[in-house]
């Protein structure tokens, strides 16, 4: 077989693969990846050029408010299915040492980084998933009972960076090298660099970087003398009172917030506390496109769902009327109201 | 010459020339004030004019003063002693001083002393140079500054060594931290285990970061002074040693005649618990206070691989016990998806309170249950690998849930007695049984725990009446019990009541509840079973938002139509009932 067939066939096999997601059929999407590989098209390719783009899929249907929530983890979960029975078919034998794949603490969005461990393993590594939202002391007791070449860790929203950086400093102090990936270190890996730990986009250059120790031990030293200013722990301090506050202004200024049902009530304090997350983070790497760029992807998100777009200037007005002694916390959030579309303004 | 001359100039003892490097505050405190206080100098006017010549011969610093034409004029003995090729009446470039170029203050190296000079032009186009002796203070500030050196060293090195680390990890960074600091190649050898001995070698390399390899040699290839060194001497013979260290390739790069090297024990519970081997190129060679270094690393390095060979030894022991108490998958049963997630409330410790699990009956169906004992941590655990066990023996004998109940409670109620341990447990347990047309009837048993959901194929989630007494306490307890039938997709769900109780919301103390799980649930009808397990988990750990819970425990168990493989051969089947729940719903 010739690589241009394969590729063609990728391209048909990718429209028959959502329509099995969509379908939640477990059963023709494994198959389908399976006949893939029996064809001839190598399992790297069948993981990043169809099962990572077709979740990339899942997560925008998502967003635009296509799917449900439930549709989405059913499709992940078949996902990991295809992913696991990819793996199995392709029995690759281990030639490198053992490295340690694991999702930070809080942290779900599993699939990327069992593509990346799948990728590795193909490549000859030892690879160990720990899975999702692993616990730091979890992660350091498996690298002191086994030992690692390398840990690769992954976080998908910036909101979790706080806590991935104490995962990193964990591993660490364990004296194994890490390299994180995934878009909760911004689109180019910014706030990696911030927080001193070696990045990688993808996961062949996940797996090129873990071949390379020196590389790996050689992330220029973390950027956070800013921290000294007190502000990320004072956000992180205040956050139910800032949560309180925004819900009782909210209640006052739009009298339908008064008839919230109780799930209605769970998902507004939900966002609100999102929304002082991303700015604790923003506040943590001192970068305020952090919380510019959430803002966008909220009121996005919202929008999709009938929510105007003025719902999110509200609580963003009264953050900074209340942190108006937070000089880099308001920055961002002055910052945050003027991404939004003039209208909402 | 006269006073208001030299008022402004330096007066040349070497304290004010360098002030403010160090204590610029001191000095304008020490100085200013007493200087505002003093007389001022207009008084010395009138007085007898001292010998200027004298006085100044009396400088720490010699004074050498040349002509317009750079001949020179006049050389202090300060300076005659400093500058012996300095003579009075010849050019001063003519006598060859390196320091003593046009306008270049600084310091330098003459005869074996540390000199600074500087130039200080003169009326009549004359200058001065001032030159001093500053090899003692020199001398003080690197021995100083290597001692600091010294003393930065070692907190690294404690700071990397100081956390218990695996012991190849630990071996890998002992190499690595003693490269470049303490050597340009570094080699431990570890005491040899069953008569092979583990080493690891960091070697200099163009950058900062070095590079790290290992291997293995019998214990009788070892070279004899590392041999020596594991009896705990210090071997001082320096040639041979370097000798055979590169006899035994161990010094890439380096030569053996033109390298340095040492060998230092590193100190173990009893016997060393290896041997460091560090060379460098004989330009540096080892002196007293290098070897002190070596030998105070050393004996970090021991401390740290002591600490992570025992906790190894430590964790294979917990290791193995642990598995033992972690639940075990439920067993592949014909009609039935099972979905789990367990989290225990001590995320190092990997076990706790809550288990559940299920065994294959011979009738085809399974027996399947979820529970929490009372307590946490490793003796609740304990405690859930009893109960598992009993249960294991005890399905044998019994496959109704009702009766297996009992029969467990008084298994318990016995062993709890004997031990005196007053420990309870609260479960459901169940049978599920394939139906034809895929799908499942669950009979459920209660002790005590939280109701089961069923989440029906309309999307509607309906709490199960199920209740009961706690088993382990009264002999014979009252036992609830309900049949519940699923259609091919629906699900079962039971949970812990680490799921229910977890702690969070806005102030962090506000309970999960029943409503917002059974709301979480609500048209997830199509979810698989591990996902909808996995949702559970993620829904109450967001919840938390980091903060501490309890133990958290699920089984879901959900129909999964009529084979294994039901969907597709569903899609082949148009007039197939089953599949409609499948895809249409």
């Amino acid at each position: 077989m010739t690589a241009a067939t394969a590729t063609t066939d990728l391209g048909e096999a990718y429209s028959g693969y959502l329509d099995h997601l969509a379908d939640a059929d477990e059963y023709a999407a494994t198959d389908l990846a399976i006949g893939l590989l029996d064809a001839g098209v190598p399992a790297e390719r069948v993981l990043l050029d169809l099962v990572a783009p077709a979740q990339a899929e899942v997560g925008e249907r998502w967003a635009r408010n296509e799917w449900s929530v439930a549709q989405e983890h059913a499709a992940t979960h078949i996902s990991e299915q295809v992913v696991a029975a990819v793996s199995a078919h392709v029995k690759a034998r281990p030639t490198g040492g053992r490295v340690v794949v694991a999702c930070m603490d809080g942290e779900w969005h599993a699939l990327p980084p069992r593509l990346v461990a799948e990728v590795l393993r193909l490549r000859g590594w030892q690879v160990t998933f720990l899975g999702a939202s692993v616990p730091a002391a979890h992660l350091v007791s498996y690298l002191h009972r086994y030992d690692a070449h390398a840990v690769a860790l992954a976080c998908a929203l910036p909101m979790r960076l706080p806590y991935a950086h104490r995962m990193i400093e964990a591993c660490r102090r364990s004296d194994v090298p890490v390299v994180v990936g995934g878009r909760g270190f911004g689109t180019d890996g910014r706030w990696a660099r911030r927080l001193g730990v070696a990045w990688a986009p993808d996961a062949p250059s996940a797996a090129e970087l873990i071949t390379d120790e020196r590389a790996l031990r050689g992330a220029a030293p973390a950027q956070l003398a800013h921290l000294g200013d007190d502000e990320y722990a004072s956000l992180v301090r205040r956050r139910g009172e800032l949560i309180d506050s925004a819900l009782a202004e909210l209640r006052e200024r739009v009298p339908a917030a008064r008839a919230y049902t109780a799930a209605q009530l769970d998902a507004t304090v939900s966002d609100l506390g999102h929304i002082v997350d991303f700015l604790a983070a923003a506040v943590y790497v001192d970068d305020p496109t952090l919380f510019t760029e959430f803002v966008e992807w909220l009121s996005g998100i919202l929008g999709s769902r009938g929510v105007p777009t003025g719902a999110v200037v509200l609580p963003l007005e009264h953050y900074a009327a209340a942190l108006r002694d937070f000089p880099r916390a308001a920055r961002a959030l002055a910052l945050g109201c003027a991404a939004l579309p003039a209208t909402a303004r | 010459m006269t006073a208001s001359d030299v008022r402004d100039w330096d007066p040349g003892d070497g304290r004010l020339s360098t002030p403010s490097t160090t204590r610029p505050s001191a000095w304008s405190a020490d100085v200013r004030r007493p200087t505002a206080a003093l007389p001022p100098l207009a008084p010395d006017r009138g007085q007898t004019t001292p010998d200027w010549l004298e006085v100044v011969e009396h400088f720490r610093e010699g004074l050498v003063v040349c002509d317009a034409d750079g001949v020179v004029r006049h050389v202090s003995p300060v300076a005659e002693r400093l500058l012996p090729e300095v003579t009075s009446g010849e050019l001063l470039s003519a006598a060859g001083v390196h320091g003593l170029s046009e306008g270049v203050p600084g310091s330098f190296t003459h005869r074996g002393r540390r000199l600074t000079a500087r130039q200080v032009p003169l009326s009549g186009d004359r200058c001065c140079w001032y030159v001093e002796d500053v090899t003692d203070s020199v001398s003080r500030a690197d021995a100083l500054l290597a001692e600091r050196a010294r003393s930065a060293f070692l907190a690294v090195v404690g700071d990397k060594l100081g956390n218990p680390l695996h012991p190849d990890r630990a071996a890998a960074a002992v190499v690595r931290l003693a490269v470049p600091t303490l050597a340009e190649v570094a080699v431990l050898v570890i005491a040899p285990r069953a008569g092979r001995a583990r080493w690891w070698r960091a070697s200099r390399t163009d950058d900062e970061v070095p590079t790290v390899d290992s291997g293995v040699l019998a214990g009788g290839e070892l070279p004899t002074a590392i041999a020596d060194g594991l009896t705990g001497a210090e071997p001082h013979a320096v040639d041979w040693l370097v000798e055979q260290a590169v006899d035994a390739g161990w010094l890439p790069g380096l030569a053996g005649t033109e390298s340095a090297a040492r060998v230092v024990p590193l100190p173990g519970r009893d016997a060393p618990v290896g041997v460091l081997l560090v060379a460098r190129r004989a330009t540096r060679w080892y002196d007293e206070d290098d070897v002190e270094l070596v030998r105070a690393f050393a004996a970090r390095a021991g401390a740290a691989l002591t600490t992570a060979l025992l906790y190894r030894d430590q964790a294979e022991v917990a290791d193995t016990l642990q598995a033992s108490l972690l639940p075990v998958e439920p067993v592949e049963a014909v009609g039935v998806q099972w979905g789990t997630a367990y989290r225990p409330a001590q995320a190092g410790l990997r076990i706790g309170g809550d288990f559940y699990g299920s065994h294959r009956l011979t009738d085809g169906g399974s027996v399947f249950f979820l529970g929490d004992v009372s307590g946490k941590g490793v003796e609740a655990a304990v405690f859930t690998g009893q109960l598992r066990q009993c249960l294991q023996a005890l399905h044998r004998l019994e496959s109704n849930p009702a009766r297996l109940l009992r029969l467990l409670n008084d298994a318990l109620l016995e062993t709890t007695q004997a031990h005196g341990q007053g420990r309870f447990a609260t479960i459901v347990l169940g049978v599920a049984r394939p139906e034809r047309d895929g799908g499942l009837t669950l009979t459920m048993a209660g002790g005590g725990h939280l109701p089961p959901l069923v989440l029906r194929a309309s999307g509607e989630v309906e709490t199960v009446e199920l209740r009961g007494m706690l088993i382990g306490v009264v002999p014979d307890p009252r036992v609830g019990e309900v049949t519940v039938r699923l259609a091919p997709g629906e699900t079962c769900l039971l949970y812990s009541d680490g799921v229910t109780e977890a702690r969070g919301g806005r102030r962090g103390d506000e309970q999960f509840g029943p409503e917002r799980l059974v709301t979480a649930l609500t048209g997830c009808q199509r979810m698989p079973a591990p996902a909808l397990a996995e949702r559970v988990e993620q829904i109450t750990c967001d919840w938390l938002a980091q903060g501490d819970h309890d133990d958290i425990a699920v089984l879901a168990l959900r129909a999964a139509g009529p084979s294994g493989r039901g969907a597709r051969h569903l899609h082949s089947v148009p007039a197939g009932i089953d599949q409609t729940e499948e895809t249409d719903a």
